[in-house]
């Protein structure tokens, strides 16, 4: 019992999670300061961030639920860290498991733009309304594409179990197999985590900070915070289906951090695309193109068969 | 049903703007149906300023009208009060004022790109271009003294010299320079994603730029060959004429291009000027007192046309100064050409002009009456007192 709540709440879940979550951040903005010949922050300045903003005033808008608005970060981020629960954080097992834990920790992880989205409508702000309808745009448009790409591997498994079908691929690397499934998931990724080019829910030379403008202090801490969890989870998801699993802490930080690097060379390379063009890139490449190796997968099978 | 109409305010605190201005935009979801624009939030008295400073102090003042392009506003008025004594800088001054002028264009078009990126969620090419702009200003600072508001000018000629070790620096620098803004010409008209947002954006036709009198090279990637270093030579522009450099397409991908050829033009410009730099003094003799009278001076600043009225009644001191610098030319094209677009596109659309928001506003009033008045310093303050107290 006790180990369990260590493991839930301390290692691997919990407060790793956390911790990981701010070190990613930084090697992130570190790594995009260094591509854009930038110094970029000192290692602790996230969790900095963080502390700052939680020892700051709360201000509660006018007009606002006072209940709803300090319930949604909080939800956010405990959706965030659910989801860690099913993943293999750290090259560990997964804590939890259930067939079908891929598909709840996808929505899992869909919590955050999805209270992002209503924090930012519940205000009466100009900027936070734009930039909720964009986020929730955003949301609409990179579920689908994401979900599909995600299932690949599932699909080739048989199964929607997460440890499975790591176990299923056998240490093999199913980004060689299907590359769409992988560049349509990483891609899904950055647009769940409005990096750029991804950004339009929060351009700040638009609509400021987008729908989180009215947040601050405590509220905006654990969105921040959410985001930063979900960076991990996003990341382990995709380097455990698609590079051959996570099977011990070297192999996590590794592929992890690989793919943390990939991530931030798309984000220094891109202009911020407009609303209507992500959208667009993703309904008309994405989801054809994964659509497309569904297909592909489907006559293997049968074939194989 | 009538229906409530929804406008995002980019003003006047936001971070688009780098300074005070308001943009209201009314938006149908991500299309902008209509476009205003509110200035004068930075209006700081320059010209009411001048009339109580003499000539030689109006220079230092004048000067810090825009923090960008100083040095083009003390060379307008530099020319405009020596026209007015009836006086002529020296050739060696004159080119050596064409060289600062044209160094502060490479800073003036490289910041811009920097600004124009970031507006556009490009960090990167923000970031490299400013890095590549301290170049200029350190070339600058080695020639003056100074990264901005360089005082290059005195009345009657300049104070700077040129020796040979900074004529290296200053060629050195431009090599470098060189090879980057044809780098940033390739990546402006050939990046993809960059191109998404800049090609056939906020198209302003030929026709639309003439009629919206906008200037620069604002109305230059419009097709229309308009610049005052070719069409009325000012300065040493009339022994170094340079090319015009247009684009026909008018949108923000012209502007960019339009703006970054102009600096290749630029540094022909100065490697010609510094390979056959005249001899001679550096400054004619200014008398104390302008004999009265009246003149224009007009300029091409690095944003367009800058233009000065001077008036002098015989004292050590300006009867009156009127400066009208180009961003009020060009703002008529940012409310023109919003409509139809998204909104994702006002900050870029806003940028393309290259605003410069304190050089630009100045207190006006407009009254039908053809009564002319005089504003005392008592009356103004009973205005300023009433007018906000009437706003709360």
């Amino acid at each position: 019992m006790l180990g369990q709540l260590f493991a839930m709440l301390i290692f691997p879940a919990g407060l790793f999670v956390l911790a990981n979550g701010l070190f990613y951040q930084w090697v992130d903005r570190k790594l995009m300061a260094r591509l854009q010949n930038r110094l970029g922050p000192r290692w602790f300045q996230p969790a900095a961030d963080i502390l700052k903003l939680l020892a700051n005033e709360e201000v509660i808008p006018d007009g606002v639920n006072g209940r709803l608005f300090h319930a949604l970060p909080v939800v956010a981020l405990a959706g965030a860290m659910t989801a860690m629960l099913y993943l293999p954080i750290a090259g560990l097992k997964p804590l939890y498991n259930f067939p079908g834990d891929l598909i709840v920790t996808v929505y899992l992880l869909s919590m955050l733009t999805l209270c992002t989205g209503l924090a930012g409508a519940i205000s009466r702000d100009r900027f936070s309304l734009i930039g909720a309808t964009r986020a929730l745009t955003q949301l609409f448009s990179y579920e689908a594409p994401f979900l599909l790409a995600l299932l690949g591997p599932a699909f080739v498994a048989g199964s929607w179990q997460i440890d499975e079908i790591m176990a299923h691929a056998g240490g093999q690397w199913l980004l060689l197999t299907q590359p769409i499934g992988f560049g349509v998931a990483l891609i899904g990724l950055m647009g769940k985590l409005e990096m750029a080019p991804f950004d339009a829910p929060e351009a700040e030379t638009e609509i400021v900070a987008g729908a989180l403008t009215e947040y601050s202090g405590r509220g905006l801490a654990l969105f921040l915070l959410g985001r930063e969890v979900e960076l991990v989870g996003g990341l382990t998801i995709i380097a455990a289906l698609y590079l051959g699993g996570l099977h011990n802490p070297l192999d996590y930080a590794l592929k992890t951090g690989g793919l943390l690097l990939v991530v931030a060379s798309i984000q220094t390379l891109m202009t911020r695309l407009r609303i209507d063009q992500s959208v667009g890139l993703w309904w008309r490449y994405g989801a054809l193109l994964v659509l497309a190796q569904w297909l592909l997968l489907l006559a293997w099978q049968g074939v194989g068969l | 049903m009538e229906q409530e109409r929804f406008t995002i305010p980019i003003g006047p605190q936001h971070p688009a703007l780098k300074e005070p201005g308001h943009f209201i935009f009314t938006v149908d979801g991500e299309i902008v149906t209509g476009a205003s624009v509110r200035l004068g939030y930075a209006h700081r008295g320059i010209e009411k300023a001048v009339e109580s400073r003499n000539w030689v102090q109006n220079l230092y003042l004048l000067e810090r009208i825009c923090g960008i392009c100083s040095h083009i506003h003390a060379m307008a008025y530099c020319l405009g009060v020596e026209k007015l004594a009836g006086v002529t800088a020296p050739p060696r001054a004159q080119a050596i004022r064409v060289l600062v002028a044209e160094l502060e264009r490479i800073h003036s078009h490289l910041l811009w790109l920097g600004v124009a990126a970031h507006q556009a969620g490009f960090e990167t090419l923000f970031m490299y271009s400013w890095r590549d702009r301290e170049t200029v200003m350190e070339i600058l600072e080695t020639l003056t003294g100074n990264r901005v508001n360089y005082s290059a000018n005195i009345l009657g000629g300049v104070k700077v010299d040129l020796d040979q070790q900074i004529i290296e620096t200053i060629l050195h620098g431009l090599t470098f320079l060189e090879g980057r803004i044809h780098f940033y010409l390739e990546l402006v008209s050939g990046d993809q994603v960059f191109l998404q947002r800049t090609r056939g954006i906020g198209i302003a036709t030929q026709a639309q730029a003439e009629r919206l009198g906008l200037t620069g090279p604002t109305t230059r990637a419009s097709g229309i060959g308009r610049d005052l270093r070719a069409d009325a030579p000012y300065a040493a522009y009339l022994d170094y004429p340079i090319r015009i450099v247009t684009e026909q397409e008018g949108d923000l991908e012209a502007r960019f291009k339009v703006r970054l050829k102009e600096l290749l033009e630029t540094i022909r410009l100065i490697r010609l000027l510094l390979d056959s730099l005249p001899d001679g003094e550096l400054k004619s003799r200014m008398p104390r007192r302008i004999h009265a009278g009246e003149t224009i001076s007009r300029v091409e600043a690095p944003r367009g046309e800058l233009f000065y009225f001077i008036a002098s009644n015989g004292g050590d001191q300006p009867a009156r100064i009127k400066v009208r610098t180009p961003t009020l030319s060009n703002m008529a094209s940012v409310t023109a050409l919003a409509v139809g677009l998204h909104l994702a596109d006002m900050p870029m659309l806003l940028t393309g002009v290259d605003p410069c928001f304190s050089c630009n506003d100045r207190l006006m009033t407009v009254r039908n009456t053809g009564e002319s008045s005089i504003w005392t310093w008592e009356k103004l303050r009973h205005y300023g007192i009433e007018y906000y107290r009437k706003r709360e």
